[in-house]
């Protein structure tokens, strides 16, 4: 992913080449060069190390629901609880990031959960069940913190890229518990010889072991943004500390973020509520055993790996040409199609088109996940991490509702909820047709005349802000912005800003 | 059915109870080989089984013993336990340990039955009366239950059954309290790894402030 502007700017002390604000214009996987892919490659494992503690719990329920004499209506409370917690922490996260760095944020909240995982071992009633699942679940904010970190790591042209590899990988978290637990579980009971009940017990110590290592390497190893930490840069003075109340107003007053929350709601959010259903669905309609059920769900979180990335990597592709145009309208097809396939999927009455139907509408439902997050890093400069924090608790608001309305209870059968949750997709990705960037403009209307990047990002600060020279980063940022006018756009002459150039550290 | 013609046509001159027998055992057998699972309702209850703990009985996973007793019941005719082969002795949840736990219900076609999930004994089968004394298994889940016993015949099947409580499962339920799992070492080695945790994340906000006030 070449984007060869800005060169004149590329710091010989970075890796890889950077724009004005430093930002890495190009994205190299199998690099881990600081800061900008170390961040990247510290951000998924550590999202990935919170997944795999949250969903530890469903693949040995067959266990633990003899051993804390569990209902069903518990266990799927627990499930219910293991999501929802994570609502508002994506909010506070977000805010965190803008305020004290995505370092700082998210090796503290991994740290701060982890005891709830160690503490799972020692639960020992349906109250207790739900507790620990309802607290490990805040650690799934860190999807907040790792799509903060990459937006202020990577340009504009290869942040949606970024974006979705790094959320992508850590879902596949979601997956790979479902094969890791057992494993470790089985190995516990039969090498080591522990009865059931106590093995379980033992086999959470590793998903908590490692999430508390992952914060470790994230304090020691991160950095906040391309040119340091912000405790640093706002000592000498390039970053200011930032004002909590504005930066928590102008999120909120911005629409598209609460469209943008609506809708990956019904992305991630359906995403969420299939990992918690899916295994069973199998199970009980096409009476697979249990391991081959739970093989099945596996691959549905194991599609993350190219999935989400693929979203991402498309809205940038896609962005190139068309711009931001282009990335709402792609954003909008892809999970029309994944609701649209969700309807089929409850509609099928045989296991190998059924899982057939299930693997493509895995791929395009994860797609538009990363394609949201293509969208996310220009809706706000300022109050980056709170909007990226909303449209994440959307995303588990959207799984709360769906499993409320249509997975609980014997309202509905599974079969009827799942189609019903392809029309409830479908209808929830209408409102992304009026999402309107004036600068770029919307599904049907094209940009205002003579309305700029600098118009949108700057109107964030007020009057007394831009005195004192606090604006700065969001004029460079909207500078950089400026690929999102696509191809198609017409130049605009570059305005100097009277400004020193960058100071490097 | 084919079988079922001919077992007609040798006992006309038979006494009575030999063909009565044959012809359950050959109905049953039919249903076999057409392919239809052995139901719970098919079987008859042609076995007494009898159970040490009494009702409403509380016992301790791991630690208390239970002792079963089975035998064919003499009220049937002779014949009927002809082709008994082995018997399974199992605990079986009762209908309140059943309630909103779906992975422990009672269906009718034995392969999908999930009511009696753990085996006490299995033994060769005897007409007289069995006796098995064992220490319950330190897995079995908290509950109540009762006792069931499932003859089979030589091709794995059910063939009769016998158990410790009423047709409705009402009487002689006793509870078996199951083991924690926890222990004071994992119980010690969570809590510390927890405060770990907590103290590090303390750590890290002094090493940041410090940092901070060093830097200019």
């Amino acid at each position: 992913m070449e984007v060869s502007q800005n060169s004149d700017y590329n710091d010989r002390k970075f890796a890889l080449p950077v724009d004005s604000e430093h930002k890495a214009t190009e994205f190299r996987l199998f690099s881990v060069a600081t800061p900008h892919m170390r961040a990247f490659h510290l951000s998924w494992i550590s999202f990935f190390a919170c997944f795999v503690s949250t969903f530890a719990a469903p693949p040995l329920i067959p266990i633990i629901r003899d051993n804390l004499d569990l209902t069903a209506t518990d266990i799927g409370n627990a499930g219910i609880a293991a999501v929802s917690g994570s609502v508002f922490a994506r909010v506070a996260m977000g805010t965190a990031c803008d305020l004290f760095g995505p370092r700082l944020a998210s090796s503290s909240l991994i740290l701060l959960t982890a005891p709830a995982v160690f503490l799972s071992s020692i639960a020992n009633s349906p109250a207790a069940f739900l507790m620990v699942r309802f607290f490990t679940g805040f650690s799934l904010s860190t999807f907040v913190s790792t799509q903060f970190w990459m937006s202020s790591m990577f340009s504009p042209g290869v942040v949606g890229t970024a974006n979705g590899l790094s959320g992508g990988w850590g879902n596949l978290g979601g997956g790979a518990t479902q094969l890791i637990m057992p494993l470790v579980y089985s190995l516990i009971h039969s090498q080591i010889g522990s009865t059931k009940f106590t093995a379980w017990r033992i086999a959470f110590f590793i998903p908590a072991i490692f999430q508390t290592l992952s914060a470790f390497a994230i304090f020691f190893l991160g950095q906040d943004m391309p040119d340091g930490n912000y405790v640093r840069l706002e000592k000498s003075g390039e970053k200011h500390k930032d004002n909590f109340s504005q930066v928590f107003y102008h999120a909120i007053t911005n629409y598209r973020g609460w469209i943008l929350a609506l809708t990956y709601g019904y992305c991630f959010g359906v995403e969420l509520t299939i990992d918690n259903i899916i295994a069973q669905y199998f199970y009980d309609r096409f009476n697979v055993n249990l391991h081959t059920a739970g093989i099945i769900a596996a691959s549905f979180g194991l599609a993350n790996l190219f999935s989400r990335p693929g979203g991402g990597i498309l809205s940038d592709v896609v962005a190139k040409r068309f711009g931001m145009r282009g990335r709402l309208w792609t954003l909008w097809v892809v999970q029309m199609i994944g609701g649209l396939l969700c309807l089929l999927l409850g509609k099928i009455n045989t296991l190998t088109a059924s899982i057939a139907v299930m693997l493509v509408f895995s791929v395009f439902v994860q797609a538009a996940c990363g394609l949201t997050f293509g969208v996310v890093p220009f809706v706000s400069r300022r109050s980056l991490g709170v909007i990226s924090g909303m449209t994440g608790g959307g995303g588990n608001v959207g799984a709360v509702l769906t499993q409320v309305i249509f997975f609980r209870g014997s309202r509905y059968s599974t079969e009827e909820g799942i189609t019903l949750m392809g029309v409830m997709i479908m209808c929830c990705t209408i409102p992304i047709l009026f999402i309107y960037f004036p600068q770029w403009g919307g599904l049907f209307c094209g940009p205002k005349k003579g309305s700029t990047e600098q118009d949108y990002y700057l109107s964030e600060w007020n009057k007394a802000e831009k005195e004192q020279g606090f604006h700065k980063m969001s004029l460079k940022f909207a500078d950089n912005s400026r690929t999102e006018r696509g191809n198609k756009g017409v130049p605009v002459t570059v305005t100097s800003y009277n400004e020193t150039p960058p100071t490097s550290v | 059915m084919i079988l079922h013609f001919k077992v007609y046509k040798s006992t006309t001159s038979s006494t009575m109870e030999v063909p009565n027998g044959f012809l359950v055992i050959s109905l049953l057998l039919c249903f076999a080989t057409t392919g239809h699972g052995v139901t719970f309702t098919s079987l008859q209850r042609t076995l007494v089984v009898t159970a040490s703990p009494t009702e409403g009985q509380v016992l301790k996973a791991g630690d208390a013993n239970i002792t079963v007793t089975w035998g064919f019941n003499r009220t049937f005719p002779s014949g009927t336990d002809a082709d008994y082969r082995t018997v399974k002795v199992k605990l079986c949840y009762a209908p309140i340990s059943q309630k909103d736990r779906s992975w422990r219900k009672t269906v009718d076609e034995m392969q999908k039955d999930k009511t009696c999930q753990h085996k006490i004994v299995a033994r060769p089968y005897s007409a007289s009366n069995n006796t098995f004394t064992s220490t319950i298994l330190r897995d079995i889940p908290s509950g109540t239950y009762f006792v069931r016993a499932y003859a089979f015949n030589g091709n794995d099947e059910e063939v009769g059954f016998g158990q410790n409580t009423n047709g409705k499962l009402e009487t002689n339920l006793f509870v078996i309290q199951a083991i924690t799992g926890r222990h004071a070492s994992l119980d010690i080695a969570s809590i510390c790894f927890s405060a770990f945790s907590v103290v590090a994340l303390a750590g890290f906000f002094y090493m940041e402030k410090s940092k901070g006030k060093s830097q200019k």
